[in-house]
């Protein structure tokens, strides 16, 4: 265990390495004028002009050698700082912060949804193979994956908003608001992880030592939480870690969509904007939080299947 | 989060980290949590919440009415009284004298002086914004009045005050080093809540010099995608919603809950050419590029309305600029291939024109911060294929364009441009067509006509004096093509019919919250 | 669930037709769809660039066999250009990502120690570099290209490939009947071919069916924030985002590009799962 963490804690560091260097690197070498692309992101479209741009360009010092406003931004790291947006002013971690809490809430409510949805769906559908339920619920997972997000998210608008009027169709503050953008998250997942599950259940299913435990004469819901969770839910967990940064970070067009503060949209608009300290800090935070995520889903794949810790 | 199985100290450590961050998300519902009378009117706009500082977000501050400036401006678009009730030029032109209304309090309750009024325009001259761009040689407080002495006469001067990164905030809006750390403002609402990027809380300011305003709590909220702003509005979730996409327009007029208001804002869409290059240098190839272009068809399919394709560079609304009877941009597609031919182009095997060897290829930038601007462009992508110019369409980001013009490397840029920074059009003008051309304006293009008529008018105030003067601009434009207007806009504006006192401003100044009530829907 | 006998009596998983109904018909609609991408374009005549502005969103059935869009451009030509070239990219990206995540997943699972631990790290760090990210900045390059977006694509995918194949290698490789073959001395390639990759592939071919789904919305997802491909190009994702603003008037239209993925992915799907598991 203590092994694990270890291992964790020396990625997380690898992480903030590669991610604030490379960040770092891509956005510099981007073609485009930073200066002007700072200026635009400030002043906005009907107000930007050269002059501002030199503005900003004298103010920032974005004509400093390179290593040394890296090497400032890794001594301020650190210190546990992140650095001033170059658009803003604002310390990067106040405005992630402020971000990233909404975000974290959506994820963590579209994680549980999809969850909800696409589990028992799976089940029933792996145990079941072949059957119409499974060829329906096959169908609709294709459908919602067919379908791009700010569809979706615009049918539920159109259904929950404008028809049934129950939800509102954008804004944010309490669960209403949160509520379509993280079921337009929730579908999409549910839709790939019901059909992991489906298949790691039919597999399971199908091994020897499943059908011989049937054969024991062990009652179908013993043999199922005895070998065919534990084994099916490995494959799916993986997945889900998977999935969970994708919803972190892939949630851009939900969130514009919606109109739903959120770390994606910062990210964008950062890497738009050239906003180097944003891009390195938004990206770095990603990236830690995958390392958690990582770790959660070792420490519960391992629970599930002890063999899987012995061999490292 | 999900999976907590066994609680173990690092992963309950994680999870304490997860909460705390967490819990800094803005508080739920923050004014909900009062039991509130009355509900929150909510404004829903495009424009999102930069920031505090007033060079770069002071229109959100001034639309939201929470800071005013010096000057305003009327109906018509001329300036008005503001927080200065008016304003005295001495005769040489240079000495102006803007008597500040009494009584002013700001939000904090300090009293509105000269002297705090003078500050606040010295901060914004020294930031970047359209006031460093006058001629001003210093600013001071006499008692009750601002005074502004000029380097040379300028007759804007009070046009410029009117723009909203001059507007007057009390001392306590800034820190020491001067950045602006709250807004505190002499508007009709008080911000109460500033939480970037997407939403303002406001509340009623009960000692407004302009009376109580009828609604008490307000929000407004900033939502970038069109489809999802006229949903807001059907939905009843949104009180007033700015800017509607044309496609949902015909949509909510039939919608009976939903009041629709359209106006004509002084802004054009046009083509930004560099007529320094081989291919645009030569005025045929302009206008033939001009007379390429549907304009009505364009403004009828992508705008729903066909009486938006710009025939000249202002619309009719903006009166003194739009020049009537000045012969329209039209479309002719013989004339265009035979201007073409005149300056030495013909159609190679793909039906692209060559000169000397070179394709008529060039490309066409644009970016995306106007929705509108991206299928316009690719309309006159195929538009322009039909007389043989070939356009390769970019879209990238705003910069590309201003950034392309310092370098030289634009070929054609499609803008969005608007001639309301400075209420007076004049404004815009002067940074577009002056001698060097401008970052949204001509690209080495320069006439001396041009340059001495801006001159002339940026020292007269009288508009029947300079009405002939903008006329003969409009006419050199007109002929010259310097940039190709394309299409005039159109701002949708929709309120729920249980408000009342809604108006389309198409300066885009002010929502006019102050004048709003609740009605009987 | 009706168990039989024989199927205990084997270690192999039971077989059964291998051309079972869904299979066909997974199959039948691929070659559908590709003789649509691959014929559509040479036998269709009108030029997907070509605008007739007075033919803005044309019906079904008018002078246009599939409609009009905004434009008044033929709905049919942009769909079978835009299925050539998405599905084409669709599958380049999928095999690009899928053919190393799986070989580098079963390797890591079978050598285990250090080769393992240093691929586990490489796909971490690439994980943790938010694949949105890597396009963009790739993107930024070339704005508009095929290229960095393909790169982009391949690059942040194929983790999704190798971290599956890996867990699931290894919840192999400690079961009895391998443990026991490979006592037995079994070759590797053997073991690999014959009794971990037939255990694997459904749950990759899953997998990849919906990777090439996810490659063509990650288009339409670029596009919806006006980074993708270049106007005119018909590409199926950047079509629905053309003309997402017109659904209240030509809902049909705006769908049409959506039934075409969904027919890709769906024939994918049931061609994959055919007769492996009952």
């Amino acid at each position: 265990m203590t092994r694990l963490l270890l291992g964790r804690l020396v990625q997380a560091a690898l992480v903030a390495l590669v991610v604030g260097g490379l960040c770092f690197a891509l956005v510099r070498v981007l073609p485009g004028d930073a200066a002007f692309r700072i200026a635009a992101d400030r002043y906005g479209p009907d107000a930007l002009t050269a002059q501002a741009a030199e503005a900003v360009r004298q103010e920032l010092g974005l004509d400093r050698p390179w290593p040394e406003l890296l090497l400032r931004w890794f001594g301020e790291l650190a210190q546990g700082h992140l650095g001033n947006s170059l658009v803003s002013g604002e310390p990067v971690s106040e405005e992630l912060a402020s971000q990233l809490g909404p975000s974290l809430w959506l994820a963590a409510s579209a994680l549980v949804l999809s969850l909800l949805i696409g589990l028992p769906l799976g089940l029933v559908s792996g145990l079941r193979a072949g059957s119409g339920l499974d060829r329906l619920a096959l169908i609709g997972a294709v459908a919602l994956r067919a379908l791009p997000p700010f569809v979706l998210g615009l049918v539920l608008m159109l259904v929950f908003s404008i028809r049934l009027e129950w939800l509102p169709p954008a804004g944010y503050g309490t669960w209403r608001e949160m509520a379509l953008p993280s079921l337009t998250l929730a579908l999409g997942l549910a839709a790939v992880s019901s059909r992991v599950a489906r298949d790691a259940v039919a597999a399971v299913g199908a091994t020897t030592y499943y059908r011989f435990a049937r054969l024991k004469g062990l009652p179908e819901r013993a043999v199922l939480v005895r070998h065919g969770l534990r084994n099916a839910a490995i494959p799916v967990i993986t997945y889900l870690g998977l999935q969970a940064v994708y919803l972190i970070e892939g949630v851009v067009v939900v969130e514009s969509l919606f109109a739903y503060p959120g770390i994606g949209h910062a990210l964008v608009h950062a890497v738009i904007a050239r906003d180097v300290p944003m891009v390195q800090g938004a990206a770095l935070v990603m990236g830690l939080m995958f390392v958690l995520l990582n770790l959660g889903v070792d420490l519960l794949c391992r629970l599930l299947d002890p063999r899987l810790g012995a061999g490292r | 989060m999900l999976f907590v199985p066994r609680p173990r100290r690092a992963v309950l450590r994680g999870l304490i980290g997860l909460a705390g961050l967490l819990a800094l998300a803005p508080a739920a519902g923050a004014a909900e949590g009062r039991s509130a009378p009355e509900r929150a009117l909510t404004v829903v706009g495009p424009w999102e919440v930069g920031g505090l500082d007033p060079a770069s977000n002071g229109h959100a501050f001034t639309r939201l009415q929470v800071a005013e400036t010096l000057v305003g401006v009327d109906a018509a678009g001329a300036p008005a009284p503001g927080l200065a009730t008016g304003w005295t030029v001495a005769p040489d032109g240079l000495t102006w004298h803007f008597l500040l209304r009494s009584g002013v309090r700001f939000h904090d309750g300090s009293p509105l002086t000269a002297g705090i009024a003078a500050e606040s325009l010295r901060r914004a001259r020294a930031n970047v914004g359209p006031l460093s761009r006058v001629p001003i040689a210093t600013i001071s407080a006499e008692d009750g009045a601002v005074v502004v002495v000029l380097q040379r006469p300028f007759a804007l001067l009070p046009a410029f005050l009117a723009n909203h990164t001059t507007i007057i905030l009390a001392p306590a809006s800034y820190e020491p080093s001067g950045r602006v750390v709250r807004i505190i403002g002499t508007g009709p609402y008080c911000a109460v809540t500033v939480a970037p990027p997407l939403r303002i809380e406001l509340e009623r300011f009960e000692d407004w010099w302009g009376g109580r305003p009828a609604i008490a709590r307000a929000r407004y909220l900033a939502v970038g995608q069109g489809e999802t702003r006229a949903l807001m509005a059907e939905s009843g979730e949104a009180d007033v919603v700015v800017s509607i996409l044309p496609v949902s327009l015909a949509r909510l007029r039939r919608n009976p809950k939903l009041a629709v208001q359209t106006v004509t804002p002084p802004r054009t869409r046009l083509l930004k050419l560099n007529a320094g290059s081989p291919l645009f240098s030569d005025p045929r190839a302009r206008r033939a590029l001009s007379l390429a272009l549907d304009r009505t068809g364009l403004a009828k399919v992508l705008l729903r309305n066909p009486g938006l394709g710009a025939d000249q560079l202002f619309p009719p609304a903006v009166s003194g600029w739009h020049a009537e009877g000045l012969p329209p941009l039209t479309r002719d597609l013989a004339q265009a291939r035979l201007l073409l031919a005149q300056a030495g182009w013909r159609p190679g095997t793909d039906g692209i024109l060559e000169r000397d060897g070179r394709r008529f290829a060039a490309t066409l930038r644009t970016y995306s911060a106007w929705p509108e601007l991206p299928p316009l462009a690719a309309a006159i992508q195929a538009q322009a294929r039909e007389v043989g110019i070939d356009l390769a369409v970019s879209i990238g980001n705003t910069s590309d364009i201003p950034a392309r013009h310092r370098d030289g490397s634009l070929d054609l840029g499609l803008v969005s441009r608007s001639f309301a920074m400075i209420p007076d059009p004049l404004g815009t003008m002067l940074q577009d067509f002056g001698l060097d051309g401008g970052d949204w304006g001509a690209m080495n293009w320069s006439s001396a006509e041009t340059a001495s008529l801006l001159d002339r008018l940026a020292v007269l105030a009288d508009p029947a004096e300079r009405e002939p003067l903008q006329r003969r601009l409009a006419e050199i434009l007109q002929a010259e093509l310097p940039v190709i207007p394309v299409t005039w806009a159109e701002l949708a504006v929709v309120a729920n019919r249980r408000v009342a006192g809604v108006r389309a401003d198409p300066l885009e100044r002010s929502y006019g919250l102050a004048e709003m009530r609740w009605g009987t829907p | 669930m009706m168990l039989q006998m024989q199927d205990l009596a084997g270690t192999t998983p039971p077989r059964s037709d291998p051309w079972p109904i869904s299979r066909r018909i997974g199959l039948g609609l691929l070659a559908l769809l590709a003789a649509f991408a691959l014929l559509g374009p040479v036998l269709v005549t009108a030029d997907p660039a070509r605008q007739d502005l007075s033919a803005s969103l044309a019906p079904i059935g008018s002078d246009f066999l599939l409609g009009a869009d905004h434009y008044g451009r033929s709905m049919l030509a942009r769909l079978a250009y835009g299925a050539r070239l998405s599905f084409g990219m669709a599958l380049l990206t999928m095999l690009s990502a899928a053919a190393p995540g799986l070989l580098l997943g079963v390797l890591a699972a079978w050598r285990g120690g250090v080769t393992e631990r240093a691929l586990v790290a490489l796909s971490d760090i690439v994980l943790a570099l938010p694949g949105l990210l890597l396009v963009l900045l790739l993107l930024a390059f070339a704005p508009g290209h095929f290229l960095p977006l393909y790169l982009g694509l391949s690059l942040s995918l194929w983790v999704e490939f190798f971290r599956v194949a890996r867990t699931t290698t290894a919840r192999l490789l400690v079961e009895p009947r391998i443990e026991a073959s490979r006592l037995l001395g079994f070759g590797t390639f053997y073991i690999l071919r014959h009794q971990v990759l037939p255990e694997i592939a459904p749950l990759l071919l899953t997998l990849a069916s919906f990777a090439m789904g996810t490659a063509i919305l990650a288009i339409s997802t670029l596009s919806a924030i006006s980074v993708g491909l270049q106007p005119p190009t018909p590409e199926l994702g950047s079509m629905i985002v053309e003309l997402l603003p017109y659904y209240d008037e030509a809902p049909l239209t705006v769908l049409m590009p959506g039934i075409l993925i969904f027919l890709l992915v769906l024939g994918l799907q049931l061609t994959a799962r055919g007769g492996t598991v009952r």
